[in-house]
């Protein structure tokens, strides 16, 4: 069978099912990138200048090394230095901790953008600092930072591609799309359907982040 | 851990031709930045200009453009023009290509490579480009009309040599995104600084001393931390500069990843 809606008929299952890996990598590497890069905002605008440098250093590292080296690093690296890594652990913990630095920098231009006068008002009210952070500064924050990590979450789905051509066993759009032209040839119609695939991931996120905004707009 | 830093592992590094031969690989990657920067920034240009017209039809495909080549994954495009080129263009790129041009640059294959990145690049530079022009305030532009200059006039002595001045250090920027795209090459299998890498690890190949994986890998994360974070230095200076210079500066060009934050490092209060 041949042309494009053929190609689609015949192959859907195995496009789909890269589809749903890349949907699964992104979708961990994205919790993974939230949650470090949050505890290295929170380093980088901590009173302590040794807690700001450690910040700094991951920051840096993880902004200026490529991703697919990153992967070569925890995969075949690891791998043959002894540690048991599967592919998955690699694929998901690179993705995020690669993301987690520029998330790490997006929180905290979002909480410069709540001005130090807050958490100064705050701490003079006797709140903690954590209590300060989590009640003042974290929700006026979140609401300017949504329009980045969107575009975050955008890069992500398109560096998902490069950790599924990197490792072996995890089968993600792309890989499937290079699998079934492999043995087909039909290069323009298969990755015509990939294509697709992406940009419907990609449609759907600026859809709801631009959705998330709006409701969350501050309201003057 | 200590596998990390036995020294019987970075062995290699002062052994024969390794570190020169990843280093060879390394200039691959800086070549074909430096190439596709060139080509994007003049294309992107084009794109912008094409953005910001006032014919509808004209901006409407241009953003469509753009916003189709922003979205797609770059690997997705380097595979398939890669695998979709057609032997004749590749043909035509390896006798057009001049001989002062190293080895690895002038496969065919490089064509392709080039040829997403320049696309991907463009797309990206072009909005750039369009905020920088946006940035501007519109009596500039009113100006410009009220002095009787047409809209190419305005354009070339006014518009276009503030608003493209604003845009250097997101250029900057992009540009080490670029570098790190660079990498993805080596998919296709150009003679870069990831081939070249690998080959260095299978045993045995130069002097007879293991070249572990892990260790040539953090080797070759250390050059391109180096490099960046270089460029990096550079965008913030130039922002702080031009901040010196205006007053203002280009604020967050929407969905750009690699955004040097040089307002966070002004210490107004934090």
């Amino acid at each position: 069978m041949s042309g494009l809606w053929g190609v689609l008929q015949e192959h859907f299952p195995e496009l789909l099912a890269g589809f749903l890996v890349t949907i699964r990598l992104v979708a961990i590497a994205f919790v993974i990138a939230m949650v470090v890069g949050a505890v290295v905002a929170a380093l980088r605008i901590s009173p302590s200048k040794w807690l700001q440098r450690i910040g700094g250093v991951y920051v840096e590292t993880f902004r200026n090394i490529p991703l697919l080296v990153l992967l070569f690093i925890s995969f075949a690296g690891l791998r043959r230095a002894g540690v048991p890594i599967t592919p998955w652990i690699a694929g998901t913990a690179s993705l995020g901790l690669y993301t987690a630095a520029y998330v790490a920098e997006a929180l905290r231009s979002g909480a410069f953008a709540v001005g130090k006068g807050q958490i100064d008002a705050a701490l003079s009210l006797g709140l903690s600092y954590a209590s300060a952070l989590r009640r003042i500064v974290i929700p006026q924050a979140f609401r300017s930072v949504i329009p980045t990590i969107g575009s975050l979450v955008i890069a992500m789905i398109r560096n998902s591609a490069i950790v599924g051509v990197s490792l072996l066993a995890l089968p993600d759009l792309l890989k499937e799309a290079r699998i079934i032209q492999s043995r087909t040839f039909e290069t323009g119609e298969v990755f015509f359907w990939a294509a697709i695939g992406y940009l419907v991931l990609t449609l759907t996120a600026t859809v709801a982040f631009r959705f998330l905004e709006r409701r969350f707009e501050v309201r003057r | 851990m200590s596998y990390l830093l036995d020294p019987a592992n970075w062995q290699w590094l002062i052994t024969d031709r390794d570190v020169l031969f990843i280093l060879e690989g390394f200039l691959v990657n800086l070549e074909i930045a430096a190439i596709a920067i060139v080509v994007s920034l003049i294309l992107g240009l084009f794109l912008a200009l094409a953005r910001i017209s006032t014919l509808r039809p004209l901006s409407l495909v241009a953003g469509l453009w753009i916003d189709l080549w922003r979205n797609l994954p770059l690997i997705f495009m380097i595979l398939y023009f890669a695998l979709a080129m057609p032997q004749d263009w590749r043909e035509a790129y390896e006798s057009i290509v001049p001989a002062f041009l190293p080895e690895a640059l002038r496969s065919g294959r490089v064509l392709a490579a080039l040829s997403a990145l320049v696309l991907y690049n463009s797309a990206v530079l072009a909005e750039i480009m369009r905020s920088g022009i946006s940035s501007l305030e519109r009596g500039q532009g009113e100006a410009a009309a009220s002095l009787g200059l047409t809209y190419s006039q305005s354009m070339r002595l006014i518009i276009l040599p503030q608003g493209l001045r604003r845009m250097v250090p997101a250029t900057v920027s992009q540009l080490i995104t670029l570098n790190k795209d660079t990498t993805l090459v080596s998919i296709i299998a150009i003679q870069e600084v990831m081939r070249h890498g690998r080959i260095v690890t299978s045993s045995n190949f130069f002097g007879g001393v293991q070249a572990p994986v892990l260790q040539v890998f953090i080797f070759i994360g250390l050059l391109f931390i180096v490099v960046n974070l270089l460029l990096s230095r550079l965008s913030r200076r130039l922002e702080l500069r031009e901040r010196k210079r205006t007053g203002t500066t280009l604020r967050r060009v929407s969905g750009l990843e690699d955004q040097v934050a040089a307002e966070s490092d002004v210490r107004s209060g934090y």
